[in-house]
């Protein structure tokens, strides 16, 4: 007798609580849906969300709560809507998309997400031309999520989405439409004078496929200034071809028509035979390793292939990047490459701008120091110096303003050994780096389409005529 | 055209731009039949494979127009060489010696069939023999086809703008056609012309180094050998 009172003590004490701790419990599904029984698969399975049929039925299993009014979060004492409007998200883009495959993190318990919408799964990351590489720090919903508040995350060193307003109160982010990116105002989002993430007072251009000489860049013109750059250039070498068929070739004084004939014979005849490899043999040692005039003077090789090499390995990587883009866009090798924080590139990029650096230091000396008997000094000499020079120096400090600006920690900016001590230098200074970079990074871009513009005209047209002349010197040793 | 290399009297006869553009229509031309063909025949176990290889079949379609683009480009080039070589140069565009078709072709066939069954002598070739001229308007003409009824297929509402409906499946009936009779006319009269016949036997080189020997002019063209010797040839 006492047993079974004790039992029964036993089981109501127990068993009424945790009845109703089951019904209270928010994360458990009710067990009777429209008078019908449920069985574990119903909820405990994953649809095919690679078919319609199967996206809107996981679809339709998260809005059994997201659906609901009540569906809310409690924020600091403020109620959050977590009620997503099935009928607007049908008309974005990812109408078709179930939920689970963006919020990859939540089909479990807590069900809470840590990474937040994952688009990575489906879309590859933008390159170059569209946004250019300082957008890898910038989480895709930042841009492309209606909400205008965005936050630097300090602790990833990321741009996200902010879970407040401009006036410390939380917000609601569950509204699904995207944000109209064709909208000129829309950058403005972050490219205001006063933003807190890191981001350059105005929207500025991608570089230029010409930059690639020295940078990643995209297969397209960026500013207008590049356009005319380009057009100069062409103009030049167009003079300098019309200049060389002004001499006579093979006997052949007159027609031009039989000079163009008798030269593209020779090369067709030279690339269609075995003398190919002896034509090789010289582009390896002569062009590229410049053996001539490293049997002349150790020193004035060194100074050469300082400034040389360096470009030609940037040109080389810049190549690769682009080409490991366009190729596989999600594969790590493009995505490290494009990444000016990422460790190899960055510590690759600022030591051949040091050498390049370092040549020109050298070659000024040697020009107007020491000014040995054979430097002859032409003013084109000195023009085609200063403007490198420039144009390395401009590219040092506008990466100490963007280390600078984009506020990136040490742990990341480490790999950059020069410009990480120049940003902290330059952080002495009480500027709004904001508003300064913008400047600097016009700058830098002129002087660099000036170098493009000038090539054919000055000195710099030995990049072009010292290569040709030692190919058709081949047999000469 | 006709000029002293050395002691082995060379004559070119292809200049170095025609050699390149025939490099790069042989490389078009090939991967337009390829990525063609598996596009048509799709169902086929070969198409399939192929579609396999070269990474699926949105890409085929992707890799058809890059072909086409390239192909067509080289029919450009040919066509403003043309011009220059007309205006510029002061060439002729027909005559005897050049590709246009002439009455002279039609009886060469016929006197060449006859010599074949013994009833007559070799005719005299021209610079361009009557097979030579077939070769080359059948490209030059079915390139041209082969990109307009394309160019149609590529961009149906454009072209729906300006022709009635019917063009389109006219482009595709022609498209499939054209493209049947030009294989088929490469792997049987270019085949022979370039591999198989007894004077060219494996390859005739002249169309990659531009070169041709007096010899050969004498033996397989003697109307043109004839002409070089009468007059004076403008370079």
């Amino acid at each position: 007798m006492y047993k079974l009172i004790l039992f029964v003590l036993i089981f109501v004490g127990i068993g009424v609580p945790g009845l109703e701790a089951m019904a209270a419990d928010p994360a458990m599904m009710p067990p009777v849906l429209d008078g019908k029984q449920r069985d574990c698969l119903d909820c405990h399975r994953y649809p095919n969300v690679n078919t319609n049929e199967g996206a809107y039925a996981s679809q339709a299993f998260c809005m059994e709560c997201h659906g609901e009014k009540a569906c809310q979060k409690t924020v600091n004492d403020q109620q959050i809507s977590l009620r997503v409007d099935l009928e607007s998200f049908k008309k974005t883009p990812h109408t078709y998309t179930a939920c689970i495959q963006c919020h990859t993190d939540v089909a479990r318990s807590p069900h809470v997400s840590e990474s937040g919408a994952v688009c990575t799964e489906c879309h590859a990351v933008h390159g170059e031309e569209e946004i250019h590489d300082p957008h890898l720090r910038v989480d895709c919903q930042a841009c492309h999520h209606a909400s205008k508040y965005v936050s630097l995350d300090s602790e990833t060193a990321k741009i996200r989405l902010s879970h407040t307003d401009d006036k410390n109160l939380p917000i609601s982010l569950i509204d699904h439409t995207l944000s109209d990116v064709a909208d000129a105002q829309f950058c403005n989002r972050c490219h205001h004078a006063e933003n807190k993430v890191g981001a350059a007072a105005i929207v500025l251009p991608s570089k230029s496929f010409l930059c690639i000489l020295c940078h990643s860049a995209p297969f397209a013109m960026g500013h207008p200034m590049f356009w005319i750059a380009f057009i100069v250039f062409i103009f030049g070498v167009i003079l300098t071809i019309r200049f060389w068929f002004k001499g006579s070739v093979e006997g052949e004084e007159t027609s031009l028509h039989r000079k163009v004939s008798l030269a593209s014979e020779s090369v067709w005849q030279v690339i269609f035979s075995r003398q190919l490899f002896a034509l090789a043999k010289v582009v390896v040692l002569d062009v590229f390793l410049q053996r001539r005039i490293l049997q002349e003077s150790v020193r004035r090789w060194s100074i050469h292939s300082l400034i040389y090499l360096s470009v030609l390995a940037r040109l080389f990587v810049g190549l690769i990047t682009y080409f490991a883009y366009e190729t596989a866009p999600d594969s790590s090798l493009a995505l490290a490459l494009l990444n000016k924080n990422n460790g190899f590139t960055a510590f690759f990029y600022d030591l051949t701008g040091l050498f390049v650096v370092l040549g020109i230091v050298w070659a000024v000396i040697q020009r107007f120091v020491i000014k040995p008997a054979y430097v002859a000094r032409e003013g084109q000499d000195n023009l085609a110096i200063a403007i490198i020079g420039v144009l390395i120096g401009l590219g040092f400090v506008l990466e100490g303003a963007r280390i600078l600006m984009t506020q990136i920690p040490f742990s990341m900016a480490c790999y950059s050994f020069i410009g990480y001590p120049l940003a902290r230098l330059m952080s002495l200074l009480d500027f709004n780096w904001n508003l300064v970079y913008p400047w600097l990074w016009y700058a830098h871009a002129g002087v660099g389409a000036l170098l493009i513009a000038y090539f054919p005209f000055g000195k710099m047209r030995h990049v072009f005529n010292t290569p040709l002349t030692l190919m058709m010197n081949y047999r000469i040793k | 055209m006709a000029e002293e290399n050395s002691q082995e009297a060379v004559y070119i006869r292809f200049s170095v731009l025609q050699r390149f553009l025939h490099i790069i229509v042989m490389i078009g031309f090939t991967g337009l039949a390829l990525t063609g063909f598996s596009l048509k025949f799709s169902g086929q176990w070969w198409a399939s494979a192929f579609v396999w290889l070269i990474g699926g079949a949105g890409h085929l379609a992707y890799l058809h127009r890059f072909f086409a683009v390239v192909t067509y480009a080289c029919v450009v080039a040919h066509i403003l060489w043309l011009i220059y070589y007309k205006l510029v140069l002061k060439g002729r565009l027909t005559g005897p010696q050049t590709l246009f078709p002439r009455y002279k072709d039609f009886k060469d066939l016929i006197g060449h069939m006859r010599y074949f069954f013994g009833k007559g002598r070799l005719p005299t070739f021209n610079r361009f023999t009557y097979w030579e001229k077939f070769d080359y308007l059948a490209i030059f003409l079915g390139m041209n086809t082969m990109g307009l009824t394309g160019l149609i297929l590529w961009t149906p509402e454009f072209f729906s703008r300006l022709l009635p409906g019917y063009f389109i499946n006219l482009a595709q009936v022609l498209h499939l056609y054209e493209a049947i009779l030009a294989v088929a006319l490469k792997f049987v009269v270019h085949l022979i012309s370039a591999h198989l016949r007894p004077e060219v036997f494996p390859i005739e080189k002249s169309i990659f180094n531009g070169r041709t020997t007096r010899e050969k002019i004498m033996r397989e063209h003697p109307g043109e050998w004839e002409h070089i010797q009468t007059i004076h040839e403008p370079s």
